[in-house]
């Protein structure tokens, strides 16, 4: 079907954004010599639709902006509020490759667990686009067909052909906001075609994209990135002007009660170090090398495998614009095909296929109280909650192995798995080492208090294909926590599942968990416990000595007709992982939890992501084959 | 309930840093309702004696006389929290660690001849953790107000702060500020500086000096061949750069170092 067009003559441009301001904000790109960037205007005349490129994109400044406030609380779990939603918007002027970008970033957002505070402003917001009829400088948007003209996304689209725009029409608020223009002739819409299909002509910058993801993962040791590594100045500017970049940080701020205040998130940028750090200082992508990586695969390959093909980079320049030392994804590009790594079979990441859309907003933590705390030892608490509202209790389920989101308003939040099994109802268990802030906060309540909770979130372990099998549970230190609900599950359970055996490893008798358990376990029919430590400390200790692996020589598990499930510090189930291996179990009856990274939980902020996966909800539990040999992964 | 009790203390260093505490004038009757100060000499005529909940410590240390002092401090104080560049990193003062002469050389050079005294024994200005455990940092010639008041707030929670310590081109980004690097040609050094001050230089079109020291895994190395080769600074001047406030870091050392 032909787009309705329309023709909007130059001379009546500022009638036209009049009757827009009307009805919207309307934002376009002013001078901010001698660049560019997005700002409300009062008149067209403020307007500079002449814009090569701008500083940030308009749709990320505008709809996903660079500090926005969630919530606001008066106490460790008393919301107060939330922001007033944004009013009516026009982005007037945006170009192809920032439209594109825009609709990758509602994939972010808009996909699985909506955010509200995005939607809200995405709804509110009409997008008039200007096809660029004449190319920037450092653009290489038609490689990935996403300019310099744009076909979808818009409400009205602006082509300019001399004297006038043609203004085609994407939706049905366009064509009222189109209304009383007059129709565009044929020869008009012929001159817009020539005059974009001149405008891709000029275009001399591509990036080959020919089995582009294949070509990404067979290139991950290619030198080019050691040679990046010397210049790049680590100072996130590409990421912070990216159309696509989404990460984000939460971080409570407090007023001086020090007990009221709001939740803020702030853009974030997997180019610094501090982006991977966990609690108790371990930084996850501590090379220079691997974070540039980590953002240049992101754009070219895994944005696509995570959001549904949608291109994580649309060539609109601004990173190899604002790079002090010029790093410029075409010449990597270039650099890394006249240098090809090996050409090898690789298999792409597919997350699975799942969108959840919660019926309230998922930043939300509901209220919590503390019903038991339970010392397990020297660090570690098992804590049980139930949540405050009977109702919202009683819909409340999980998988085994999945996580919560606990809160404490003014502190953070700390995705912690849940420790008790799925049976239970009425309540549930988090066992809890305090290491971090949050963690450490948590450590001081008592019975009683109140916490907020979100969840749950995330793949729990297969019980389901665990049944009829038997199961060979391995797991070091605190490892334990995610793993002591499946247990006690397989128990609950006992004649749905063949033999179950548990090798437990710590790195000595006092850093064991659930100890006072151990005698019930033993106990579950068809079930071998058995214990090692790195180190007795001179304590009485009738198992073995030695890390987690020693215990293979004792187990009775074979490959047939079972399931192993580990979860661990990471260095124990990469060497648990090698010996089964070894010993002749296949990748494809392995699972291993990567829990340790996540942060938000709900597949938004960036921070757990592996490669192309995102630990919170493709995870955190994966099979072993579906994330053997990815980059990133090391197991 | 008591309020922690707070002291300022003061080492090799211009003051300025203990001047800008009064400068928090929209929170500072709020601030001083939360914590008693109990010792700072610049501010008030009653002063006490320790232990303290917090100590604030602005300065580089520069003499043996300051290093007993300093480990005094660190005993009296619970929370021990280097206050400006100087005490993080040894700031200016540290300019003379790079002079190339000695300390007989440098006193001479300095002061009038035939003055001797042991006031003078000098010795090479260092940031305070070089001498004892800090527990948190108030980077910046000066720090930022808004930090110092968070600082403080997080202290009384017991909490670690957790300053982002990301470049300074980030807070320049969000501000849409023109680079003045990529678009003037000016020799910024807020690509490999530590931010929290919201890009104050570069926002008021002045090249960012990193007075705040290194950011987080920075590559001044690669910066300061820019600066030479395309922006054609001499090496002395890289060399100046990179030891202005923060010399003494591995990080901006590198910096240097890439310059001779």
């Amino acid at each position: 079907m032909l787009v309705e067009a329309f023709v909007l003559p130059k001379a009546d441009l500022g009638s036209f954004v009049e009757k827009l301001k009307a009805g919207y904000e309307v934002i376009g790109p002013v001078a901010n010599d001698p660049e560019f960037v997005f700002a409300p205007i009062d008149s067209a005349a403020d307007l500079r639709l002449d814009y090569d490129t701008t500083i940030l994109p308009p749709h990320k400044k505008y709809l996903a902006p660079p500090k926005e406030t969630l919530m606001t609380f008066s106490g460790p779990a008393t919301k107060t509020g939330e922001p007033a939603p944004a009013g009516k918007q026009v982005l007037f002027g945006m170009h192809a490759c920032d439209v594109n970008g825009m609709l990758s970033l509602d994939k972010v957002f808009l996909g699985t667990y909506p955010d509200p505070y995005y939607k809200a402003r995405r709804e509110n917001t009409a997008i008039v686009g200007l096809n660029c009829t004449e190319p920037c400088a450092n653009g290489f948007c038609s490689s990935f067909n996403t300019g310099p003209g744009m076909d979808t996304g818009f409400d009205l689209s602006l082509t300019d052909i001399g004297d006038k725009y043609v203004v085609c029409v994407g939706s049905e608020t366009g064509k009222a906001l189109a209304a009383g223009l007059a129709p565009a002739a044929d020869a008009d819409r012929i001159a817009k075609s020539k005059a974009l299909r001149a405008s891709q002509e000029k275009i001399e910058r591509h990036i080959d994209i020919d089995n582009l993801g294949e070509f990404m993962h067979q290139n991950v040791d290619n030198p080019v990135w050691a040679e990046l590594k010397e210049r790049c100045l680590a100072c996130g500017s590409c990421t912070n002007v990216c159309p696509t970049c989404f990460c984000f940080a939460v971080k409570d701020q407090v007023d001086l009660t020090l007990v009221a205040g709001e939740r803020p998130r702030d853009w974030d940028s997997c180019q610094y170090l501090e982006f991977s750090r966990v609690a108790m200082d371990h930084i996850f992508r501590p090379d220079r090398a691997a974070r540039i990586k980590q953002r240049l695969y992101h754009k070219l390959t895994y944005f696509a495998q995570q959001f549904d093909g949608s291109p994580g980079c649309v060539g609109c320049g601004r990173c190899a614009t604002y790079c002090i030392v010029a790093i410029d994804p075409v010449e990597v590009m270039a650099d890394l095909r006249d240098n090809p790594g090996e050409e090898k079979a690789v298999k792409l990441y597919t997350p699975p296929d799942k969108k959840v859309t919660p019926e309230t907003s998922p930043w939300e933590p509901l209220p919590a109280k503390i019903t038991a705390i339970k010392q397990q030892n020297y660090d570690n608490k098992t804590y049980t909650f139930s949540f405050v509202d009977p109702a919202v209790q009683e819909k409340y389920t999980y998988g085994n192995g999945v996580f919560n989101e606990i809160s404490v308003f003014g502190i953070g939040e700390v995705p912690i798995s849940i420790s008790s099994c799925a049976d239970v109802k009425g309540a549930f268990d988090h066992t809890i080492r305090a290491v971090g802030n949050v963690t450490k906060a948590l450590d001081k309540l008592q019975v009683g208090d109140i916490v907020g909770v979100r969840g749950p979130y995330g793949v729990g372990w297969p019980v389901e294909k665990m049944k009829g099998k038997n199961v060979l549970v391995v797991v070091g230190g605190v490892g334990l926590a995610p793993l002591l609900g499946t247990i006690k599950y397989i128990a609950n359970h006992r004649d749905q599942f063949g033999a179950l055996e548990i090798l437990y490893g710590a790195r000595s008798p006092k850093d064991m968990l659930f100890t006072d358990e151990f005698e019930d376990l033993r106990k579950i029919p068809n079930t071998r416990l058995l214990l090692c430590v790195d180190d007795c400390l001179g304590m009485e200790w009738g198992h073995n000595i030695g890390v987690v692996t020693t215990l293979f020589d004792k187990m009775s598990s074979k490959p047939d007709n079972s399931i192993m499930i580990t979860c661990g510090p990471d260095i124990m189930m990469r060497f648990a992982v090698k010996g089964m291996l070894a010993l002749g179990w296949s990748p494809e009856q392995i699972y291993v939890s990567l829990e340790r990274r996540m942060s938000c939980g709900i597949k938004k902020c960036g921070n757990c992501q592996i490669g192309p996966i995102f630990v919170c909800q493709d995870g955190p539990v994966f099979k072993l084959a579906d994330i053997q040999g990815l980059p990133e992964a090391a197991l | 309930m008591v309020n922690p009790k707070v002291a300022f203390f003061k080492f090799s260093s211009c003051a300025g840093c203990l001047l800008n505490v009064i400068n928090i004038e929209p929170v500072l009757l709020t601030v001083l309702s939360v914590i008693d100060i109990e010792y700072f000499v610049m501010a008030k005529r009653d002063n006490h004696h320790g232990p303290y909940t917090i100590g604030f410590v602005e300065g580089a240390v520069t003499t043996p006389k300051e290093v007993l002092e300093l480990k005094k401090i660190r005993e009296e104080c619970a929370i021990v929290v280097a206050m400006g560049t100087c005490a993080v990193t040894g700031g200016v003062p540290s300019i003379k660690n790079f002079s190339g002469m000695n300390q007989d050389q440098l006193t001479k050079t300095v002061y009038a001849e035939n003055i001797y005294d042991p006031f003078l024994a000098s010795i090479p200005a260092k940031g305070i953790d070089h001498y004892v455990k800090v527990d948190a940092y108030l980077r910046g010639c000066s720090y930022d107000l808004g930090e110092f008041v968070e600082l403080i707030k997080r202290a009384l929670k017991g909490e670690d702060p957790m300053f982002r310590p990301h470049s300074v081109c980030n807070e320049c980004k969000l501000k849409e500020n023109v680079c003045l690097l990529v678009s003037k040609g000016q020799p910024c050094m807020g690509s490999v500086s530590a931010a929290g001050c919201g890009a104050l230089c570069p926002s008021l079109n002045r090249q960012c000096e990193g007075c705040r020291g290194p950011a987080n895994d920075c590559n001044a190395a690669s910066l300061a061949k820019t600066f030479m080769e395309d922006l054609g600074l001499s090496k002395d001047d890289v060399v100046r750069k990179f030891r202005k406030y923060a010399g003494n870091t591995p990080e901006f050392s590198k910096g240097a170092e890439a310059a001779l």
